[in-house]
């Protein structure tokens, strides 16, 4: 049912009620799957009633590719290519849940090095999907030169990156049982000298966004998360952390080399857009001084292998097991369901993004069209990662 | 590794059994206590952060629906399992028990053809319109696997030994079954090649 209308200023007011007054009918917006606001190719279909969301429902999957059943025809080796490319701008998280569970079920023991270069990448990993959306999130509420700052950060830290794995997006840098190779001679001493090279600037981005008083008035009170509703829709990473609830893998179930570190979890109570933005900006000074203390043990950890020999053929002993990471953007797992072959018979994947933005259809009535936008940018979702 | 549920089985289904492996504990319970025991464990025992909710198909023996939850106040998991069997592919919705169990349902009720009852907009989430089949149950062949060979040799050594080579058995992709037992036969041979038995033991997939 496809009803033509006309919007714009006094459109309607021919149509008056009963009681006088101008009457309103809903009219159905699609936001996407090509707008300037939404991220990639989320849809949204919003109903509105003036310019009240009264209902909102995102509609997924543009982007699917069939991820699941493609690692159920791929070895251990092969899944990892795979596995990397849902969350983008998360690459070498998503190896790690992979070789996680595969590891778990063979079995192995992963060489310390490779353990502490891991927990290195993962966090350096985690300050670069954080300055892109620090970067991006300002764009939509009109402040553009934010993002100039975030990727000259980025640009230093992809230096380091690219200098170890070769790649600027997709690492593909984990092994089952350790990493591809070892770190280049002198990479320890150029990976601090990044890191504290971005610390350094980050007041700069700070002072930029943090006082604006638009960014303020744009984003405070707006899109209120409740802990109900994260718990509810398995809502996670940043998001869940800005609405109170304290849970964060990397202390909550310790992997990698997590245990030993100190992490500090990154918490707000007001659950608004305000609270989401400010959550990713202190986990980014959280996750660089996680790395400095990883480059710290790396440079004193004794000489030893980083990886680990692997018969030609690798098959996974029967069972399953399920192996959870946290993400930049939230929880990322993989269930893994083997029956001795060597490919999985069903490798599950749970993504952060798609639990994070299922909470639309219940966050945005009630809300303005205007602040769908503030709404939706503090999401920090990337497509690929709801699509699959 | 079946065996009764221990104390925490027990506070969720009377008749629930546990397996243990690798570190994690996985309960089953039976199809009709589902939405009863996710309740019971939302309310009684803490586990209110749903993860995930998914199936996995074992063929002749039915599929499994297995939820994963999580216990914020003790950092506890607890992994649900129960087996549907093939001819009843149908569960009672757990939306009304978690919120967000909603697309869990959808995609698994695209990928793998099963029915939650009471579900309020059960509809593809992820597959485009008009998509035909169910991807992720095993008899859902990857058809281009077969159809386009791979670029390149397959094995270590392969391309360097040449035409001369003793030929290998041709070595099929994974998950891409018998040419013997699956796909279009040439029309002159008449009657359907026997199925021959897997060389790896793995069950075989009907055409």
């Amino acid at each position: 049912m496809v009803t033509e209308r006309i919007v714009g200023m006094g459109a309607g007011a021919d149509l008056v009620d009963d009681g006088g007054r101008i009457a309103t009918q809903d009219m159905v917006l699609n936001i996407g799957p090509q707008h300037p606001s939404t991220h990639g190719v989320l849809r949204l279909r919003i109903t509105l009633d003036g310019e009240r969301i009264v209902d909102a429902e995102p509609i997924v999957g543009y982007m699917h590719r069939g991820a699941e059943k493609l690692f159920e025809v791929r070895d251990y080796r092969q899944i990892i290519v795979l596995a990397n490319r849902h969350d983008w701008l998360s690459a070498f998280a998503n190896e790690l849940g992979v070789v996680l569970a595969a590891e778990r079920m063979l079995g192995m023991d992963v060489p310390v090095r490779a353990v502490w270069a891991r927990t290195l990448l993962a966090e350096l990993n985690r300050v670069l999907n954080h300055l892109m959306f620090l970067g991006s999130y300002p764009i939509e509420l009109g402040a553009i030169t934010p993002i100039f700052y975030a990727f000259r950060e980025r640009e230093t830290l992809q230096a380091v990156m690219e200098e170890i794995s070769g790649g600027r997006m997709h690492y593909m840098f984990n092994r089952v049982g350790g990493l591809k190779e070892d770190l280049p001679a002198g990479w320890l001493g150029r990976a601090r000298r990044a890191v504290t090279d971005v610390r350094s600037r980050l007041p700069d981005l700070d002072r930029l966004v943090m006082g604006n008083e638009i960014f303020l008035a744009r984003t405070k009170g707006v899109g209120i998360i409740s802990p109900e509703m994260v718990a509810a829709y398995g809502v996670s990473g940043p998001i869940a952390r800005a609405s109170g609830v304290d849970f964060d893998l990397r202390r909550d179930e310790p992997y990698l080399a997590y245990g030993e570190l100190p992490v500090t979890v990154v918490t707000r109570t007001d659950g608004d857009c305000l609270s989401r933005f400010q959550c990713l900006f202190e986990q980014l000074q959280v996750s660089l001084d996680l790395a400095d203390a990883c480059l710290d043990r790396l440079g004193s950890l004794p000489p030893g292998p980083i990886n680990t020999r692997l018969p030609k053929v690798l098959k996974v002993p029967e069972g399953a097991t399920y192996a959870w990471t946290e993400n930049p953007l939230g929880i990322n797992g993989y269930y893994l369901v083997s029956k001795g072959d060597k490919t999985p018979w069903r490798l599950k994947l749970r993504s952060a993004s798609f639990n994070n933005i299922q909470v639309l259809g219940e966050l945005l009535p009630g809300a303005l069209i205007a602040d769908m936008v503030a709404i939706l940018g503090s999401m920090f979702f990337v497509v690929g990662d709801i699509d699959k | 590794m079946t065996e009764p549920g221990g104390e925490l089985g027990a506070r969720l289904s009377a008749t629930s059994t546990a397996e243990a492996a690798y570190g994690q504990v996985t309960y089953d319970v039976a199809p009709a206590d589902w939405v009863a025991t996710l309740t019971r464990a939302r309310d009684d025992l803490g586990f209110t952060f749903f993860d995930w909710l998914t199936a996995v198909d074992h063929e002749a023996d039915g599929m499994d629906v297995v939820v994963h939850l999580w216990c914020l106040d003790r950092r506890e998991h607890l992994l649900l399992r129960t087996r549907l069997p093939t001819a009843g592919l149908s569960l009672a919705t757990a939306t009304g028990v978690f919120a967000g169990a909603s697309w869990h349902e959808r995609e698994t009720f695209e990928m793998f053809g099963i029915d939650f009852t009471g579900h309020p907009h059960l509809v593809p989430l992820l597959l485009p319109d008009g998509f035909e089949g169910h991807p992720l149950r095993k008899d859902f062949v990857l058809a281009a696997r077969v159809a386009k060979a791979w670029p390149g040799a397959k094995e270590p050594g392969e391309s360097d030994a040449g035409h001369t080579a003793p030929a290998r058995r041709a070595s099929r992709p994974p998950g891409v079954p018998d040419p013997a037992v699956w796909g279009p036969h040439p029309p002159a041979t008449g009657a359907e090649p026997a199925p021959a038995p897997e060389p790896d033991g793995r069950p075989e997939v009907e055409p």
